[in-house]
């Protein structure tokens, strides 16, 4: 008996650990996606109801180069060095946050000339190339794979980017036969 | 058995625990992701979009030739190096040593700080400040001790603003500048001054010549301007309009050089000058010599056939042939001077050589003394030797090393170490720990060329530019600007120079140079222009001289050998390694040599006969003896070489220079004596008679190619000119298949690989090392043939009725991208397949390692990662970021550098077109300084290489097998005409 309990206690402790985790990480919260340094809102810069900004005013190298770009702390500054943010409460999608102490946080690193460490949402592994410029000028919306973030507070990941998806929109898309044959090509992404 | 008594838990429960709870771990820590941030830009460097590449012109800095570089810089980082299209020396070419620089910028080797040796004798890191400070002091405290030349600074070759800035501040200090390079061709400049009365190098035009007879100078390899030569060579000698030039080596071993001669002739060590007086004699008793041989008849008179004959070792037979076509097939030209070859009359066998150009009527059309180098100026070994002399009598009190290693690269038996120790004050400015800075005591390294400004002139066309690519990796600053700021400090120099750092100095050097080229106009806009183009590069007038019949005082006297023994011993430089300097580099260490496909390691080159006598064999080792030391290494056997004669390469055997160069091979200098070239008294290499001996130990001589021969497969073909006259029998039918051929939409690239241009020089594989991230391995999984290349050069020693009695044929293998793949459809996850464009796709995160692939391979192209290959930080930093870093388990191959082709597809997207012919080219291609690989897209008709697929001299290796390759190989020629 004694040494049954001790053969199942493992195996159940790990099940414990396992379903612990594993409700932890699909908890439905409002706040999905990783927590950044700087609770910094695309809701209120790209928002329509708020500030608008187009997604390329930041990413801008969206259209030129496989890498979209993240801003510099610099450009941050362009418009923080003028906007010191509310000293109201907000809710950022059910945490409250302070708007002005978040855009101080900017300005410290600014000071110290040290860059954001932003947490990666949507990550592709080593092995896939992926080029915005290529989506974007066939005319694709940075929705279509990044979700509607214009309306969140905390950026998370909408599609799992996964090569089904790819694959699904490819062949949608594809022109012709000649076409398709490329977009399916593995070598286009792989290599 | 079941029960254990002390009821604990039995092994085997144990391990189902453990499985069952560690299988949970796993499926519990995937559904998280790794934790991966993006770093953004503080302030973003202008000019800079990330995953955009930035090109940066330079000037490659690794041996004297000067050759232009382009450099890729992505994020801020050098990732790859590519010949200058634009510079008219190497036009877009490069060698493996330059390919490699990359590894001397991230080597982890590098010193990376100043350091200063302290009371207890050991070398401590120092602040700049600090450590320029201590400069100063100790030059204030030289300087008034008084008395000039006490200070000395010992430079590389360095003609430019910061060899102009080095010698004035020596003046200004009352010291010395000297430069130093191994190999500085004395006795080429002063032959040139007896018969030419211009003591400088010329700029040879081998590319114009119909017949080219080289006298060991190894062009291919080490000689003046390797990459220049290379392409020049190709010109002359590739096939073309159903012609081609005819290239004659002679020299005791067939060096790289020599196994690319249509005839390698064996001579007597030494004795090349009295062949060259026999062949012009030859020339002007039968009647071929247009001057007649003006003042020179009377000379070669003595010189019959028949007494060269017996001097020399070479047939009568041959001497004529050679004497009847140098003066027909005109223009011709007869080169000398090569290291390995320098004995003790190096200056009169030049000086034959240049009266053997003279007879032939050579002078002026293919020799150019308008565009001399720069090499002409650098110091004398007498100079050097001089300075050795006065170090050890305690004549010098400081002294600067700068880019040179010269308790490596001198002869021991000269004494620099000693002498070095009887130095009080050292300063070096070497960027790597090698055996000169290990007794220095003061490091102060210097950014290396990719880090810093600069500019440097090879010869008179080029004025090249060196401009930083990236900043510095390490805590190091570049020399120009330490002398700048430790003047600024001194005693009555503070205020010598006004500029704050040498960036500034160089400009205002360039000023000047801008007055002298455009005499006006706006600086800025010549700056820029310079600095994008590598530098700049003018046209030289060539100057026309005439031979003085007056060569008094030139005896052609006999070679004398120090040593007893039986064997003349070559020490020869290294194309990977030039004079030691390129060791401390993994790429070339791994990059096996052309002859012998030998790797990190050396060994002694000796004929099959030699080996027979001392009872040796491949991987045996031998004992080389020598009055001044002994040396021992594993034997190679090879049938270019005299059977009197052995052969041990330059560049090895470094007791210090980083991990990858320390303790690896032997130093031949290191046996060699202080023997001079007597009119020059330059130092002459090849002196020594050795005596050698087995030493019954033997080791697996490591190497990437284990046998010679083709094996009946005919892998390698050739065909004679001959034939090509009478018209091939070309072959073009299409073969009976029960599959329709693959029909290609827009692009079906292809490749082709000329093999008479080909010189096994192994640029190409250094470069696909560098743009594809494949791993080096080292020394003992190469001996297991784990190597990762996915470009090797096979080498096959066949029989011929030549005069060697053998000939030698490179055939470049990589992937041959099979239209009908033998690798594809054994793969049980499609990890490989056949692409829409003609490709073999190689899909890494597919692949799970079964190796099938590679085992049904017909070319042994396919390369199995063994182990997760973790190279050393800041090495890793080289990592191109367009190609995945493979992993442990997985296969890997040549892939047509689909990156490139992508990037290619994806600007002529941009400009809504399709790619145009030669628009990009891949990375072996672009390296390759002959030209021989072409590559671009078979499905458009007017691309070079659709027109080269079915060119007469193409066919594809081992097409029997039906496995029909993209890469068409064009025939090796051979020369069989009267």
């Amino acid at each position: 008996m004694r040494k049954w309990i001790t053969l199942l206690s493992v195996p159940l402790l790990s099940l414990a650990i396992f379903l612990g985790l594993y409700f932890f990480d699909n908890a439905e919260s409002s706040n999905k996606g990783p927590v950044q340094p700087v609770r910094f809102s695309h809701k209120i810069h790209a928002g329509a109801e708020n500030d608008q900004i187009p997604c390329q005013y930041c990413h801008s190298f969206v259209d030129v180069s496989p890498n979209p770009g993240i801003p510099s702390v610099q450009k941050c500054m362009g418009c923080h060095t003028h906007i010191a943010g509310r000293d109201v409460e907000y809710d950022f999608g059910g945490t409250t946050i302070n708007l002005q102490q978040e855009i101080a946080k900017v300005r410290e690193y600014w000071a110290k000339k040290e860059p954001i460490p932003w947490n990666k949402v949507n990550t592709m592994p080593g092995y896939v190339h992926f080029n915005h410029k290529r989506h974007i000028k066939r005319g694709f919306e940075c929705a279509t794979c990044h979700g509607d973030v214009a309306n969140m507070d905390q950026v998370y990941q909408v599609t799992r980017l996964n090569m089904g998806f790819c694959i699904t929109c490819h062949t949608e898309n594809a022109k012709d036969h000649e076409e398709l044959a490329r977009l399916k090509d593995c070598l286009s992404c792989h290599y | 058995m079941s029960q254990d008594k002390k009821g604990g838990l039995k092994r085997r429960d144990f391990l189902k625990i453990i499985g069952v709870a560690g299988g949970t771990a796993a499926v519990a820590g995937g559904c998280s992701n790794p934790a991966e941030q993006i770093i953004p830009y503080v302030i973003p460097p202008e000019g800079i979009i990330p995953g955009v590449p930035n090109w940066y012109a330079s000037t490659c800095r690794e041996c004297p030739a000067g050759c232009g570089i382009i450099v890729k810089n992505r994020e801020g980082r050098a990732i790859k190096v590519e010949g200058n299209p634009k510079n008219p020396i190497n036009m877009g070419g490069s060698c493996a040593e330059g390919q490699a620089m990359l590894q001397g910028l991230y080597n982890p080797d590098r010193i990376r700080s100043p350091l200063s040796r302290s009371d207890l004798g050991r070398l401590e890191p120092q602040g700049w400040d600090n450590a320029q400070k201590m400069l100063t002091e100790k030059i204030e405290e030289v300087r008034k001790k008084g008395g000039n030349g006490r200070i000395v600074f010992l430079s590389d070759h360095n003609e430019g603003t910061l060899g102009n800035l080095i010698g004035d501040w020596m003046s200004a200090l009352g010291g010395k500048h000297l430069t130093y390079e191994a190999y500085s061709y004395e006795p080429l400049k002063e032959a040139n001054r007896i018969v030419f009365g211009i003591d400088k190098i010329p700029t040879y035009n081998i590319d114009k010549t119909k017949y080219l007879l080289s006298f060991g100078a190894d062009f291919i390899e080490t000689w003046l301007s390797p990459t220049l030569y290379a392409r020049q060579f190709s010109e002359m000698h590739g096939y073309k309009d159903k012609s081609m030039g005819k290239f004659v080596h002679v020299e005791p071993r067939a060096s790289l050089t020599g196994v690319n001669a249509d005839e390698w002739v064996s001579i007597k060590p030494g004795t090349e000058a009295v062949l060259a007086l026999g062949i012009a004699n030859v020339i002007v008793s039968e009647g071929m010599s247009a001057n007649g041989g003006g003042g020179f008849a009377g000379l070669l008179g003595a010189y019959t056939p028949e007494k060269v004959s017996s001097v020399t070792d070479v047939p009568v037979d041959t001497i004529k042939e050679i004497a009847g076509e140098f003066s027909s097939m005109q223009p011709s030209l007869a080169i000398g001077g090569g290291i390995a070859n320098t004995s003790t009359n190096a200056t009169e066998t030049l000086v034959a050589i240049n009266i053997l150009n003279y007879v032939a009527g050579n002078v002026g059309q293919t020799i150019d003394f308008g565009n001399a180098l720069t090499l002409s100026g650098v110091s004398t070994f007498k100079e050097i030797s001089s300075l050795v002399d006065s170090m050890s009598k305690g004549e010098v009190d400081l002294l600067f090393i700068y880019n040179v290693n010269p308790v490596f690269t001198l002869p021991r038996s000269l004494g620099f170490e000693d002498a070095l120790g009887k130095v009080p004050y050292v300063v070096s400015f070497s960027s790597f720990m090698d055996e000169t800075t290990e007794k220095a005591n003061l490091i102060l390294p210097d950014s290396t060329t990719l880090e810093s400004w600069g500019d440097f002139i090879p010869d008179a066309r080029v004025h090249g530019l060196i401009q930083p690519v990236m900043t510095p990796v390490f805590n190091t600053r570049s020399t120009g600007d330490v002398i700048l700021s430790v003047t600024a400090q001194l005693e009555g120099l503070k205020g010598r120079y006004t500029q704050v750092s040498y960036y500034d100095y160089l400009r205002d050097s360039w000023k000047r140079v801008w007055t002298s080229v455009t005499g006006g106009g706006d600086f800025e806009m010549f700056w820029n222009t310079a600095l994008e183009n590598g530098g700049i590069y003018r046209d030289v007038t060539p100057v026309q001289v005439s031979a003085s019949g007056n060569i008094s005082g030139v005896s052609f006297g006999e070679p004398e050998f120090t040593g007893d023994g039986d064997f003349y011993f070559m020490a020869y430089p290294s194309y990977k390694y030039y004079d030691g300097r390129g060791a401390n580099k993994p790429w070339l260490q791994e990059l096996p040599d052309a002859i012998t496909t030998g790797v990190w390691d050396s060994w002694v080159e000796m004929h099959p006969d030699t080996a027979k006598r001392l009872g040796v064999k491949l991987g045996d080792f031998v004992k080389i003896e020598s009055p001044y030391g002994t040396i021992e290494t594993q034997a190679y056997v090879y049938e270019g070489i005299r059977p009197d004669t052995l052969a041990v390469m330059i560049g090895q055997g470094h007791t210090s220079y980083g991990r990858y160069a320390k303790d690896r091979g032997v130093n031949p200098l290191s046996i060699l004596p202080v023997s001079t070239d007597k009119i020059t008294g330059s130092f002459a290499w090849l002196t020594t008679k050795v005596k050698a001996s087995g030493t019954g130990r033997n080791a697996q001589f490591v190497q990437t190619q284990y046998t010679t021969t083709q094996h009946d497969r005919d892998v390698a073909q050739m065909v004679t000119l001959t034939e090509l006259e009478h018209g091939l029998h070309h072959e073009e039918h299409e073969e009976p298949d029960f599959y329709p051929p693959i029909e290609y939409d827009r692009y079906h690239w292809g490749m082709s690989i000329d093999l008479q241009k080909c010189t096994g020089c192994g640029a190409c594989i250094t470069a696909c090392y560098a743009e594809n991230n494949i791993p080096f391995v080292g020394k003992e999984l190469v001996a297991k043939r784990r190597d990762m290349a996915w470009l090797r050069i096979d080498r096959f020693f066949e029989k011929s009725d030549n005069k060697a009695g053998f000939e030698t044929r490179f055939l470049p293998m990589l992937c041959q991208q099979c239209n009908n793949a033998p690798c594809e459809p054994v793969c049980p996850v499609f990890a490989t397949y056949h692409n829409p464009e003609g490709l073999n796709g190689m899909i890494y995160n597919r692949c799970v390692g079964t190796r099938y692939c590679s085992n049904n391979c017909t070319y042994s192209v396919r390369k199995f990662n063994w182990f997760s290959y973790k190279i050393p930080d800041p090495l890793n930093w080289q990592y191109n970021p367009d190609v995945t870093v493979r992993d442990k388990g997985v296969m890997e191959k040549c892939t047509f550098c689909v990156q490139r082709i992508i990037y290619a597809k994806d600007q002529a997207k941009d400009k809504g077109r399709d790619v145009l012919d030669g628009e990009f080219q891949v990375a072996c291609q672009q390296s390759c300084a002959s030209g021989a690989i072409e590559f671009g897209n078979l499905k458009d008709p007017e691309s070079r290489v659709s027109k080269l697929s079915h060119d007469e001299r193409g066919y594809r290796v081992l097409n029997q097998l039906n496995t029909q390759p993209n890469i068409t190989y064009l025939k090796k020629v051979k020369w069989d005409k009267a």
